[in-house]
């Protein structure tokens, strides 16, 4: 086990510094000026090269490439991420500030997707072809093609239309306001939420379909154990593990959802800087949570591995 | 030889297609198994072929022009008129929607055509080669997928500048490693059949094999992936062009179309907010059941794999 731990890390490190140069590659060395961004178009063909120069140089624009990806890795290490184009706060303000929101709608979107998906699941595994299984089948079918961007912008018109109501747009921190920040997360946690219950039902149900003709699960009915215990304590379990791989994996793409969906709620999070930042071209910003996220990506892929290492001991000695 | 060869088409063409028959009786008995063995993907088909006859016809389908605006009719909810009502400066949203599935489609085709195909080919590659070309090629995939593609896209769109170009490249290269994983893992099990070792057997090339014998394999899975990669294209997208790195403005796509709608004051209204995304919502549902509907009818081996 510690090997594989051992192995696993070191794979991700390696992962977390070819990550950084692609960022890099992509944001920097890509065509599209950066002062093209900053001044606009027409603005950047009214600089005369001394500005354009001496801009560049202010912004540490004008050193070698591989100087300054050098100086971005410094810049990391120290903490110091850098300041927007057009924002006073600094980038490590900003992810401080907004990003336990986003956290949190991660967070609670992946509890609610268990909530929703996996009872559906036995629902429809237990009863193939019934009602109940059709229709949950047509629902995850759906939710999987709804853009959960646009799902959330029906439920703000849905609450403005029929109870005239708007959650907050100012941040409210957890534990200072809590009912404030909570009708700020719920939103983007249900969307989100939802989206992931529909992959999850999905996998489950085809997951626990396989397990019920298993050896175990005959075993466990013959020696008259009732339903309900073979399927929560025998079935379930097993049936679970690739739920577990697919939640992690999901969560990855909900930090990734959550940019649209925060911005189709108006939630300030971190996603919603993202979309500002790609809205207003700012590079900086951009390859710093471009970086950010990548980072969380390739550590929660980790964190699924391993924990499925330890639940499952025929995948630990592979 | 011969028996062996034509096993390995059979495999490809068969449930569909009897041997021997002239092209159109083949491709009209293929559909209408088709039709038989799925009658719910059959119908998302047909609705899918409804949305590109859209796209291909809209020019004579849309009421309106889709840029020009009526400026007796500024964001005025569904009348007689404008059946879908029309947004902030009176452009007809019938219309931008009927245009849009244009922008949807293009992007969506031309990143599947470019990203899965190129990686169903390095799959195809990696998985039938394999040695040191397959280790490398499988750690650049990794690197490729350690970004949650709508990221990796929205950022390679952000460098590349606004435009349909761009977002086709930037779509198209989240879609590789999905493409590759999934062919090469085909490739791997083919590989060990024995009508491929039986070629090799009779002293064909390496790259006749690869080429003659497994490649055809591989058609099935990459339709279906091929199919659900277009859903998933469009949904990216759109995400893109409401994120505001997608196709610039005036150019109408469902994606932007909602974008704008956000920008229509503080309260969207509801009819710009509406038809756009059940665009979005149709057209993906289509795309996704008429996969899973070929992958039923092809190959139900491939349920859960691809």
């Amino acid at each position: 086990m510690y090997s594989y731990i051992v192995r696993r890390l070191a794979f991700g490190v390696v992962t977390v510094f070819v990550v950084s140069v692609i960022v890099f590659v992509i944001l920097r060395i890509l065509p599209g000026d950066p002062l093209v961004a900053v001044f606009g178009m027409e603005g950047f063909t009214k600089l005369s090269a001394a500005e354009r120069a001496s801009y560049m140089a202010q912004l540490g624009l004008s050193d070698p490439l591989w100087l300054q990806y050098l100086h971005w890795l410094r810049d990391i290490a120290s903490g110091n991420l850098g300041h927007s184009f057009f924002r006073a706060e600094s980038v490590g303000e900003m992810i401080a500030r907004r990003g336990p929101l986003t956290a949190e709608i991660a967070f609670l979107s992946v509890i609610l997707s268990w909530l929703v998906g996996v009872p559906v699941a036995v629902v429809s595994a237990l009863r193939p072809n019934s009602i109940g299984d059709n229709v949950s089948r047509f629902l995850s079918i759906l939710f999987l093609a709804v853009p959960g961007f646009w799902l959330g912008m029906l439920i703000v018109l849905f609450l403005l239309f029929v109870f005239g109501y708007r959650a907050p747009l100012a941040g409210a921190s957890l534990f200072e306001n809590p009912i404030a920040n909570l009708q700020i997360v719920i939103g983007p946690a249900v969307v989100l939420g939802l989206g992931q219950a529909a992959y999850i039902a999905r996998m489950a149900r085809s997951s626990l379909l396989e397990v019920i003709r298993e050896d175990y699960v005959r075993t466990a009915r013959a020696k008259g154990l009732s339903g309900r215990p073979v399927i929560s304590r025998h079935a379930l379990p097993n049936a679970l593990l690739p739920v577990i791989t697919l939640s992690g994996i999901l969560l990855g793409f909900v930090l990734a959802g959550s940019i649209p969906v925060e911005r189709a709620f108006g939630t300030p999070g971190l996603g919603y800087s993202m979309f500002t930042a790609v809205y207003e071209r700012d590079v900086f910003v951009m390859q710093n949570l471009v970086f950010l996220y990548s980072i969380i990506f390739v550590l929660l892929n980790i964190a699924v591995d391993l924990t499925i290492a330890w639940l499952d001991p025929r995948i630990r000695y592979q | 030889m011969t028996t062996v060869e034509s096993d390995a088409q059979l495999g490809l063409a068969s449930p569909l297609t009897p041997a021997k028959r002239s092209g159109w009786r083949r491709i009209a008995a293929g559909l209408w198994l088709f039709g038989r063995r799925a009658p719910l993907s059959a119908f998302w088909g047909c609705i899918a072929a409804l949305i590109v006859f859209m796209a291909v016809a809209a020019p004579v389908l849309a009421p309106y022009d889709p840029l020009k605006s009526d400026f007796r009719a500024m964001t005025k909810p569904p009348t007689e008129r404008h059946v879908f009502g029309s947004d902030q400066i009176g452009r007809d949203v019938l219309s931008r929607v009927i245009y849009g599935s244009r922008a949807s489609l293009t992007v969506a085709l031309g990143a599947v055509l470019f990203g899965t195909t190129l990686g169903a080919l390095w799959g195809l590659a990696s998985g039938f080669l394999g040695g040191r070309f397959d280790l490398v090629s499988q750690r650049i995939i990794e690197f490729l997928q350690s970004f949650p593609d709508l990221i990796l896209a929205m950022a390679i769109a952000m460098a590349l500048g606004a435009g349909f170009g761009t977002v086709i490249v930037a779509i198209a290269i989240t879609r590789i490693p999905f493409g590759g994983r999934v062919i090469r893992s085909v490739v791997l099990s083919l590989k060990e059949m024995s009508y491929v070792e039986a070629a090799r057997g009779v002293g064909a090339s390496r790259l006749r094999v690869m080429l003659r014998h497994v490649l055809p394999q591989c058609v099935a899975p990459y339709l279906i992936l091929a199919t659900t990669h277009l859903g998933v294209a469009i949904v990216i997208e759109a995400a893109l062009g409401f994120l505001g790195v997608g196709i610039p403005a005036p150019t109408p796509t469902w994606g932007n179309m909602l974008a704008d709608s956000l920008n229509a004051g503080l309260i969207p209204p509801w009819w710009l907010v509406l038809f756009p995304g059940t665009a979005i919502t149709v057209t993906v549902l289509a795309f996704n059941l008429l996969g899973d509907g070929i992958r039923d009818v092809l190959d139900p081996r491939l349920r859960g794999a691809v």
